[in-house]
């Protein structure tokens, strides 16, 4: 405990001696004013915190982190500045804070251990268990090796932890800063992506790592050496989330066909597209950190595929739809899954096995293959081959099994990248898992349509949902910089790089891709409604003219249908990030309010549970504890200045700061500064006071002997009343009559600090008829909306969180009950006298 | 001073002083003095129902400053009521009702109440306080004890205790 004060005392300045009755309450004060504003802040960041929950807005871990170390600090301070001002009442509070801080640093404090591995790994020792070694890709194609017994080229992993040496070895860590990055800002990610990519390329892979990969590599093809007179691998990426439950789809390099003298340059370059821009966002917005961007990389035998493609083991826009999607281009897949030519689809049946449901052959006019020397070449595809299908039936078939194997294994749909070699043998080359979208649309939309000119009406959904804005081209990925909020991306080819909007666009169009490329796989992660293979719709929509993008039924409409946005509305996509679902966890040790009700037995320090708790807790108490200074016993008008106002109260005012005009010993109305002061008063001088003016010790000492029916409340008739003002604070302890009466307020700019709190006690008269009075009084409080308690004569009021002028007005009528009711306790001989004082109240100085 | 007749004594009135006939001021109606006139209105006719038909005055330190009653307020609302014969008095309700001056309403009941000029004390025989009343022509009469007014005594409950002790003295 000791210890846990200390770290706390150390968050504010010690306070200065004690010298006077007046630097007391300016001290206290000074606490809980630093309360109140660290009370806002609180509740802000909360509010902001819960809004981006709605999942209107971007954000990354950044903010995240940023957001819960002032919530830390704050809540700190609030519990501080509360201890100073009690005295210490709430050392609970302490265990409270320590408590939840710890759960919050769990939640936030979740880096990757990144095991002491070899610096390359053949495939033959890889299992899935391995991710955090050999990246996703990686592990899955040696789970599929090694466990499910499928095909998969032989290869090696260059492992993390090679990473993380070469990161180490370069000093890299320092020089490339990504926390700052605004993800809305692309030209800022492409200067910071640059800098990055250059960097990488300009460092040195540490000699044993190099020595390490190029031996791995030697011995891949030793074994592989009577295939192939020059052995070459493509590189790939194998991102330590990628290919897990966020796909990175197409967001890092793959090179192809690369030859031994070209490795090194190509694995650097494969490490840096962990910085492209598009992959910046896309880890940014699903919620990730810098220290999760760990590059591991795959070297693979290559394969000069025959054909080669992707297989869903679902159809991802329809789960229920029961089949096996199978896409497939002539050559190497990188064309399958980047839009540049429209693949063959096969739809194959998982109910009836083997049975083909549908089959789409386009033309195709070129092909990618492996260049003779290195690298991958684009060709034109045999003529006798362009308009007949890359796969038979019974290879579809074939294929269609490893889907299901797949699926049955990984116990969850597949997303797969096949090929096949010149001798028909089929190759695994990823597996991952495949998104389904899990709520359709409303499907009722035709009815709506009716009416609106269709502009276009052909096209694959490749995300289904509607969405509408005006068209912007992208021709080139520069276009993307200057992409308007709202805008309909509208394309020839997709582009793993449209990434970058996906925050900002309605929808996406472009006239060749497939529902099973990378970029269809990024849509529906982002959930934007998608168009592909719309063939016209560069050459027939107009740049910036209003459409309608309907990728339910295929149709896009001219100008904007709102009922149909409004039908096919999509969950917010950012709502299944990892981001999210940190800010969630921590939301809950920070947002639930379990203190409600103040009278509550369990409104205690002990029984605070979360952040907002320990704030509503602190908040109510410290204005109890500010509520009772003018009860101090250290109070005397040694340090107040008297007010001399034509009222029948005796007043003396201790200024903490701003509440008084003037330094003089005695001042009038005009000299109040203190905006709630200024409002009591105004109101107490508008109203005709019943009975006497405040008298002297001597002439109550005169009639003491006669005196009243409730002993020892005489003495009340004489004590002078304090006020303890600053600007926008009041705390009046009304000395009248036989009652005290204190009325506190503060009134300034901000809604959550303004209160104004009344309590009520005692009376001159019989205990009837002072329970009565309070009767009076709380149905007058009540009709001005007070939170009202009342236990026999003893009344405690409050409202909060109104703004200034209400609690102004409120503060006027406090003023005229105050007058009015003053002694009136003599005369409530019975209920009915109550009820029609209040009536009379009403009439005369209730105004809405 | 001279005292009613020793025999009542006998007939079980021996023992009662006058604070078991108290009304205490709690129960009775009362007001400061600084109440306006249509306050006590309003407060005679709610204490009607009770079978109170005088207000008590006080100032702010409940020293008892006198009563008002019923009679003394008709007399306020219509000062002619002080002046004219029975034959002469206004036969129409609204001459009433309009001569009842808003200012008058509006004016403390300082201005309006009949000092009490005695008082008698809790320990008081019953009989003596009769014959008080009787002898300044009371309705009521406050008693105090150590200096603080307790409450008041009426006419009406002095009677009923002594003719009802007359009764029963004789079956």
């Amino acid at each position: 405990m000791r210890r846990l004060l200390n770290i706390f005392r150390r968050k504010v300045a010690a306070p200065q001696p004690v010298s006077d009755d007046g630097q007391m309450f300016k001290e206290r004060y000074s606490y809980f004013k630093k309360l109140l504003s660290e009370n806002n802040a609180v509740l802000e960041i909360m509010a902001d915190m819960e809004e981006k929950l709605s999942g209107e807005y971007i954000f990354d871990m950044n903010y995240v982190r940023t957001s819960c170390n002032k919530l830390v600090d704050s809540v700190q301070n609030i519990i501080v500045n509360l201890d100073k001002l009690s005295k210490g009442k709430y050392p609970v509070l302490y265990f409270a804070f320590a408590r939840i801080n710890s759960k919050i640093e769990a939640t936030l404090i979740n880096k990757i251990e990144i095991p002491v591995t070899d610096f390359a790994i053949p495939f033959e020792s890889v299992t899935k268990e391995m991710v955090n070694s050999v990246g996703g890709k990686n592990a899955n194609l040696g789970e599929i090796k090694n466990r499910v017994g499928l095909p998969v080229p032989d290869g090696f992993c260059i492992s993390a932890y090679a990473f993380k040496k070469f990161i180490e070895y370069n000093k890299l860590k320092n020089k490339i800063i990504l926390n700052s990055t605004d993800m809305g800002d692309i030209e800022g990610l492409n200067k910071i992506s640059k800098e990055a990519h250059n960097l990488i390329m300009e460092s040195q892979i540490p000699p044993d790592i190099e020595t390490g990969i190029l031996n791995a590599f030697s011995e891949l093809f030793r074994k592989a050496s009577s295939k192939v007179s020059e052995p070459t691998a493509s590189v790939r990426s194998s991102a330590i989330y990628e290919d897990a439950e966020f796909t990175f789809a197409g967001q890092y390099k793959t090179a192809l066909n690369v030859t031994s003298d070209k490795l090194i340059e190509q694995y650097k370059k494969v490490i840096a597209s962990l910085f492209t821009s598009r992959a910046m966002f896309y880890y940014k917005t699903k919620g990730f950190e810098e220290d999760d961007m760990v590059m591991a990389v795959g070297v693979v035998e290559m394969i000069d595929a025959r054909a080669s493609g992707i297989m869903y083991s679902r159809d991802p826009n329809n789960a229920e739809n029961d089949s096996i999607i199978i896409n497939a281009v002539w050559g190497l897949g990188k064309y399958a899954v980047d839009g540049t030519v429209s693949p063959n689809i096969y739809v194959v049946s998982r109910d009836k096995p083997g049975t083909i449901l549908e089959k789409t052959t386009p033309a195709q006019e070129v092909m990618l293959k492996c260049d003779s020397r290195d690298g991958a070449v684009e060709v034109e595809v045999p003529e006798e081959k362009r308009a007949t299908s890359c796969l038979t039936d019974d290879q579809i078939k074939f294929l269609a099994d490893y889907a299901l194997v797949l699926e049955k294994h990984y116990d969850r749909p597949q997303d797969i990248e096949w090929a096949l070699d010149e001798n028909n043998n089929f190759f695994i080359l990823q597996t991952r898992p495949l998104n389904i979208l899990k709520e359709q649309p409303a499907k009722n939309i035709q009815t709506i349509t009716k009416g609106h000119k269709i502009l276009i009406n052909k096209g694959q959904v490749a995300c289904k949902g509607v969405g509408a804005g005006k068209v912007f081209f992208v021709n080139r990925e520069e276009d993307l910089e200057k992409f308007p909020e709202g805008a309909v991306l509208v394309a020839k080819h997709t582009s793993t790089g449209f990434v970058t909007v996906m925050n900002k666009t309605s929808a996406i169009i472009a006239d060749v891709g497939s529902p099973t490329g990378h970029m269809a796989t990024l849509a529906r992660e982002y959930k934007i409604p998608t168009l592909l293979n719309t063939v016209i719709a560069m050459k027939t929509l107009e740049a910036d003219k209003e459409i309608t993008v309907d990728a339910i039924n295929g149709n896009i409409y001219e100008g904007r249908i709102d009922e149909l946005v409004e039908a096919g509305k999509m969950d917010n996509p950012f709502k299944d990030t990892a981001v999210f679902r940190v800010l969630r966890e921590l939301l809950n040790n920070i947002a639930p309010l379990n203190l409600i009700h103040p009278e509550s037995e369990k409104f205690s320090q002990e029984y605070c549970e979360t952040f907002h708790d320990i704030t509503r807790f602190a908040h109510e108490v410290s204005m109890k504890e500010m509520f009772k200074i003018v009860d101090s016993p250290d109070i005397s008008k040694r340090e107040a200045v008297k007010l001399e106002v034509k009222i029948p109260l005796e007043i003396y005012i201790i200024d903490l700061g701003g509440g008084i005009k003037s330094d003089s010993k005695k001042i009038t109305p005009e000299h109040i500064l203190s905006i709630p002061m200024n409002a009591l008063l105004k109101g107490m001088m508008a109203i005709e006071w019943p009975g006497p003016p405040p008298i002297n010790v001597k002439g109550f000492m005169s009639v003491i002997a006669s005196t009243a029916m409730q002993p020892h409340s005489e003495k009340l008739l004489w004590e002078p009343s304090f006020a303890i003002i600053s600007g926008e604070y009041m705390n009046f302890n009304i000395r009248l009559g036989y009652h005290i009466q204190t009325i506190e307020a503060y009134a300034g700019d901000n809604i959550n600090d303004n209160y104004a709190r009344f309590l009520f006690r005692g009376g001159g008269a019989s205990v009837d008829r002072r329970t009565r009075r309070t009767r009076l009084i709380k149905q007058i409080l009540e009709m001005m909306d007070f939170n009202v308690k009342r236990t026999g004569d003893v009344l405690d009021a409050s409202i909060t969180k109104y703004d200034k002028s209400t609690v102004l007005k409120k503060l006027g009528i406090l003023a005229h009950m105050t007058a009015y009711t003053k002694q009136l306790d003599m005369t409530l001989f019975n209920d009915a006298m109550v009820d029609w004082y209040f009536k009379e109240f009403i009439k005369k100085h209730y105004v809405k | 001073m001279a005292y009613p007749s020793q025999n009542f004594c006998k007939k079980g009135l021996m023992m009662t002083i006058i604070k078991k006939l108290l009304i205490p001021l709690t129960d009775y109606p009362h007001m400061p003095y600084w109440a306006t006139l249509e306050e006590a209105i309003v407060l005679l006719n709610f204490a009607h129902e009770s079978g109170y038909h005088t207000v008590l005055v006080f100032d702010e330190f409940y020293k008892l400053l006198g009563m008002l009653d019923g009679r003394e307020i008709l007399r306020v609302i219509n000062p002619k009521f002080k002046k004219l014969s029975p034959d002469k008095v206004s036969s129409k309700w609204n001459d009433i009702i309009n001569s009842a001056n808003d200012n008058q309403f509006k004016k403390p009941i300082k201005d309006f109440i009949s000092p009490f000029n005695m008082m008698v004390e809790s320990t008081d025989h019953i009989l003596k306080v009769a014959y008080l009343l009787l002898q300044h022509n009371l309705d009521i009469i406050p008693v105090k004890e150590a200096g603080k007014v307790l409450g008041v005594v009426r006419m009406h409950d002095i009677f009923h205790k002594i003719t009802g002790s007359i009764l029963q003295s004789e079956k």
